[in-house]
């Protein structure tokens, strides 16, 4: 044992110190490859140009969200100033600001539940990837289980919200997610039990997710907050019937 | 000389034992280390960012990434126009503030789009009517009003409820449900939006028309653009009973 530590502390400073760095490369490049999984198959370089345009284009979309959020929430601020005090006017200030809650276009924060969603291990192949109908299925286990506002990574679901796949990640509301998918949503307090006392849900826990060796946790919460919804609500095709206008 | 040669190989002898002392070659030590280090840096970023979530672009194919421009592309003109139209919104607001005046047609503007967009007023416009003859699962239909959504639709009705936040249609085929309105197995998807556009999307070669059919076979789905289409107000009430507004 003596001779050992006494080879030991023969060893030059920098062959330990090159061990150890080495050692701990070795890691880093094992956890690298095992995080590529199958998604990770193309490398060619005429993607390049490709890529940068993408990235480009999911900044601008990042900050003209940014912006929209910004002045939605200048509006209402220059509404709730609004000169004229009278109550007819403080009536319709009050149903624009409900109108907006249930829009979703002011964050909300409640009790609920946040689920993470996440490829399987690189064995299992194209099943193993979380794809945007499993999204698509548990937001609306979701709703059916009584949940008054969700979000996916984020982006907040409107009326309006499509989440469809591309490549092997997912797009909601025009933006760019990749997994680890968290799908987080605000309702009562029992809503995870409402949720387990779904068949389909169960169904979908015991035939999808245990099968493709995709990973599903969930952590309830007593307050989950929700951000708002970032996109357009300007309507081309669409106008207030007749009968509806006041 | 053979001293000498002793003698120098017992001199290279006690140079080796230092170096080895000394440690392997000092300067390429460091140089390797460095480049260890630099290499260790980046993939641990690298490990991070994958960690964080941060999208990661590698993974799509050309086409993919070809399709996903698109979708930014159009997705970043709209909210630039909505950008643009809250601006003017905004810029009005002030000046009415600075002339001391109120702003009553703005704030009814507003609310009468917004109560429009959310569902919770009657709209109506050109689009599509898509009519399905035979029985499909909600599966089906849910992928059928999440296409149209991707293809623009600003309203949608399943057998007249009008489709809003929180809205499933499900249920097994032949025993489809929205809202605890039971529906037949002959019902309509009405959707005000762009017709062509609509119609394109949903009708494409391996599109949602075609999936539906497939995994469906003794389902029908025919797909007509209408020039006017009425789709009624939602009858449940959207304002959150647990969350509370987040200031």
């Amino acid at each position: 044992m003596s001779s050992m530590l006494t080879r030991l502390r023969r060893l030059p400073t920098v062959q330990v110190t090159l061990a150890i760095a080495l050692l701990v490369l070795g890691f880093v490049v094992a956890a690298q490859v095992a995080g590529e999984k199958p998604r990770s198959q193309y490398t060619t370089q005429e993607r390049a140009p490709l890529i940068d345009s993408a990235l480009r284009l999911q900044s601008a979309q990042e900050a003209l969200k940014g912006q929209i959020v910004d002045l939605r929430r200048r509006i209402g601020d220059l509404e709730a100033e609004n000169p004229g005090a009278a109550d007819s006017l403080r009536q319709l200030y009050a149903d624009l600001e409900a109108a907006r809650l249930a829009a979703g276009l002011i964050p909300i924060s409640g009790p609920g539940l946040a689920f993470r969603l996440e490829d399987g291990g690189a064995g299992g192949g194209v099943d193993a990837i979380v794809s945007a109908q499993d999204v698509r299925f548990l937001v609306q286990q979701l709703w059916l289980a009584g949940a008054e506002g969700i979000s996916v990574n984020g982006e907040r679901l409107a009326g309006t919200s499509a989440v469809i796949d591309i490549g092997g990640s997912i797009l909601v509301n025009s933006a760019y997610l990749a997994p680890p998918y968290e799908i987080r949503a605000v309702g009562p307090a029992d809503l995870y039990d409402r949720l387990r006392g779904s068949v389909a849900f169960i169904g979908f826990v015991q035939g999808r997710i245990e099968r493709s060796g995709i990973s599903l946790t969930v952590a309830v919460r007593d307050a989950i907050d929700l951000p708002a919804y970032a996109g357009t609500i300007n309507l081309r095709y669409a106008a207030p019937a007749p009968s509806s206008a006041p | 000389m053979s001293g000498r040669h002793i003698g120098s190989a017992h001199g290279a002898r006690e140079g080796a034992h230092a170096r080895r002392l000394r440690g392997p070659d000092t300067r390429t030590s460091r140089v390797t280390i460095t480049v260890v280090g630099a290499l260790l840096g980046i993939l641990a970023i690298g490990q991070l960012n994958a960690q964080a979530g941060a999208p990661t672009l590698a993974g799509l194919s050309a086409s993919d990434l070809t399709q996903l421009i698109a979708n930014l592309t159009t997705g970043n003109d709209q909210l630039r126009a909505e950008v643009a139209d809250l601006d003017g919104q905004r810029a009005d607001l002030e000046n009415a503030h600075a002339r001391g005046e109120t702003t009553v047609d703005q704030l009814q503007a507003d609310l009468d789009r917004i109560r429009a967009w959310a569902g919770l007023t009657a709209v109506t416009g050109e689009g599509i009517a898509i009519v399905i003859r035979g029985p499909i699962g909600g599966d089906a239909v849910e992928d059928l009003v999440n296409e149209l959504r991707n293809a623009g639709a600003e309203a949608i009705a399943v057998d007249g409820v009008r489709v809003v936040l929180g809205i499933v249609v499900a249920g097994a085929p032949g025993a489809l449900s929205v809202e605890n309105h039971p529906i037949g197995e002959t019902f309509e998807i009405r959707a005000i939006g762009s017709p062509q556009i609509l119609t394109g999307t949903l009708t494409r070669t391996g599109g949602v028309v075609a999936q539906v059919t497939a995994s469906y076979p003794d389902a029908q789905v025919t797909v007509t653009p209408a020039e006017q289409l009425t789709l009624p107000a939602t009858e449940r009430s959207l304002i959150p009973a647990h969350g509370q507004p987040r200031l």
